[in-house]
């Protein structure tokens, strides 16, 4: 295929992550780089997929890169001036979706914002504006205990692009999600990507086919072995795929198509072995 | 798989299900007695109100018979709380007594919280888990250092109550603040909130409602203890000084009659804050299954 892509600056750079906790290596050496990529013609951010099996360390990845927690070697660093990541500056879904329980879901967003520093009323007026573009207008004066699983992380994204515009870090947003919300997760990733080419969404998770439909790149996390093929403890990137590069860049019927369906395949054989 | 850890990938949501589902929620159409006997069942309004009724009733009824003859019925006692009201002043005096036990409430709910804010910093969480300590020392051996400490009898009484409920308050309290989960904390520092702003947010605020429920419950233990106090420091009165003297002359109807008056106006404060509460914090019961009100 021709590449009808180039790479631009750098939009993330973990450099030489290293993570244990007590006697158990989790990360080792870890080094990633996300491009900016640009098509001709196209405005579109990046989705990135991190994909590894359980318990291999995605999570402890996830809070090294939002800066929730130090690692014990290397750094994380930012755009193409490598700022060192500092919490607040990526927008980050964790898991369960966390929301503040005594605010409303416009509360949520309106103090997301006032706590960066925006005013009262621009706050408001910002919160507004995504709630429609998040379909949430009319659940804006409920509380999070009364929204459905996909409402509330919504909400949840919302609230992070409230603060924090071009990155959104978020860890296994798959889980429990059927297959219809699945695919109105992809579409609305898909969508917010396209709306400003800034916009990075890294998404953090075990399942494959959820990763490989979704994402443009994907980074395949996983532990070496030696040469007895016995595991070395501590988890390093493994295998990158350029998706856009294959023709596989999400579209509807991206689920059905042969070469989706053959990088499947090829992941499935490896995943074992991570 | 070399995963030395393997979960099962797709754990149930823990998303809380929409009222009137689940299994309480299948059969919520055909509310029956026989639902008041089956364990989890949430009951309709008018079903639980009709057991209340019941319930309330077997008491009375209970009380009517004097099961033990010494114990007064509720007529002597209806009729000695006519008379300490009418002839004997007890309004004024639980008047006094009232507006002591707000004071005591407001003072301690006020040390207390801040006590219990307070331990997100570290260098306070010793000295607060020593004051919830007090729990096991005797209000008795406090009185005389407070009488000589403080200047005049109403403070000595005052130092006394909100000792007493604080010591519970700051248990209760700071333990609900220490409980916060991390991922609360990490959440609100996602939003490039300070960690002042974090404490703020998640540990005042996010805590509000069960802050409100433990103020009840210290509402209530400030009342039980009001007497106690009343009776190690008399010189202004109250409720408490009048049942100690009514007691010792075995005037059983009368002892009766005041700790039904206690009772009403505890009850009545309960509702109160209870009302409070659920007007400051809306959120508060929407993830339980057994919702008030
Ligand atoms: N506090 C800890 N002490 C020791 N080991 C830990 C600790 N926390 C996590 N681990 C280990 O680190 C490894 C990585 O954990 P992590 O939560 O990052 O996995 P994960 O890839 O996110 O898994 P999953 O897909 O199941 O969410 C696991 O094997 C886990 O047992
Ligand atoms: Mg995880």
């Amino acid at each position: 295929m021709t590449t009808t892509h180039s790479y631009h600056e750098v939009l993330l750079a973990a450099r030489g992550i290293s993570v244990t906790r007590g006697e158990t290596v989790i990360l080792r050496d870890l080094n990633l780089e996300i491009r900016d990529i640009k098509r001709p013609g196209v405005t579109q951010g990046q989705v990135v997929g991190l994909l590894g099996p359980s318990g291999i360390g995605k999570t402890t990845l996830f809070r090294v890169l939002a800066g929730l927690e130090a690692p014990d070697t290397g750094e994380v660093l930012l755009g193409p001036e490598a700022r060192p990541v500092a919490r607040g500056v990526m927008g980050v879904v964790a898991q369960n979706y966390p929301l503040f329980a005594h605010r409303t879901v416009l509360g949520n967003l309106v103090i997301a914002g006032r706590r960066s520093g925006q005013s009262g009323a621009q706050a408001e007026a910002k919160a507004r504006e995504l709630l429609v573009q998040f379909g949430l207008e009319e659940h804006s004066r409920k509380y999070p205990a009364q929204l459905s699983g996909g409402q509330r992380q919504r909400v949840a994204i919302a609230q992070q692009f409230m603060c924090s515009e071009h990155y959104l870090l978020m860890d296994e947003p798959f889980t429990g999600l059927d297959l219809i919300a699945e695919e109105n997760l992809f579409r609305f990733i898909r969508a917010m990507a396209q709306t400003d080419e800034r916009t990075t969404f890294i998404i953090i998770t075990h399942d494959i086919e959820a990763a490989v439909a979704v994402a443009d790149t994907l980074w395949l996390l996983g532990r070496d072995r030696d040469a007895e093929g016995k595991v070395i403890p501590g988890a390093r990137v493994q295998a990158i795929y350029n998706l856009a590069e294959r023709g596989l860049a999400w579209r509807e019927d991206i689920m059905s198509s042969p070469d989706y369906l053959r990088l499947l395949g090829e992941i499935h054989a490896l995943f074992p072995r991570l | 798989m070399s995963d030395p850890n393997p979960v099962s990938p797709v754990p149930p949501s823990s998303s809380p299900s929409p009222p009137g589902a689940g299994a309480a929620g299948t059969r919520a159409r055909k509310i029956g007695a026989l639902d008041l006997f089956l364990p989890n069942r949430v009951v309709s309004g008018p079903v639980m109100g009709i057991t209340i009724l019941v319930q309330a009733a077997l008491v009375l009824g209970l009380w009517l018979a004097k099961p033990v003859a010494l114990l007064p019925g509720p007529q002597e006692v209806l009729q000695a709380l006519a008379r300490l009201w009418s002839t004997q002043g007890l309004g004024p005096e639980l008047f006094t007594s009232l507006r002591f036990s707000l004071e005591a409430l407001a003072w301690s709910t006020a040390i207390s919280l801040t006590l219990s804010y307070l331990t997100v910093l570290p260098v306070f969480r010793p000295a607060v888990a020593l004051a919830s300590k007090g729990r096991f020392l005797s209000l008795a051996g406090f009185s005389l250092v407070f009488t000589l400490l403080l200047s005049n009898a109403h403070l000595v009484k005052l130092a006394l109550l909100v000792f007493a409920m604080s010591v519970f308050f700051v248990t209760s309290m700071a333990s609900v603040v220490a409980a916060i989960p991390k991922e609360k904390f990490d959440h609100a520092r996602t939003l490039r909130m300070s960690e002042w702003e974090v404490a703020w947010e998640v540990v005042v605020l996010g805590t509000l409602a069960e802050a409100f429920e433990i103020l009840r419950q210290n509402a209530a233990i400030g009342w039980m203890m009001l007497t106690t106090v009343e009776g190690l420091a008399r010189a202004e009165g109250g409720v408490g000084v009048f049942l100690l003297n009514q007691q010792k002359h075995f005037k059983l109807e009368e002892v009766f009659a005041i700790q039904l008056l206690i009772l009403g106006v505890g009850l009545f404060q309960d509702y109160g804050i209870g009302l409070i509460r659920r007007l400051c914090c809306p959120h508060a019961d929407l993830t339980l299954e057994r919702r008030s009100g």
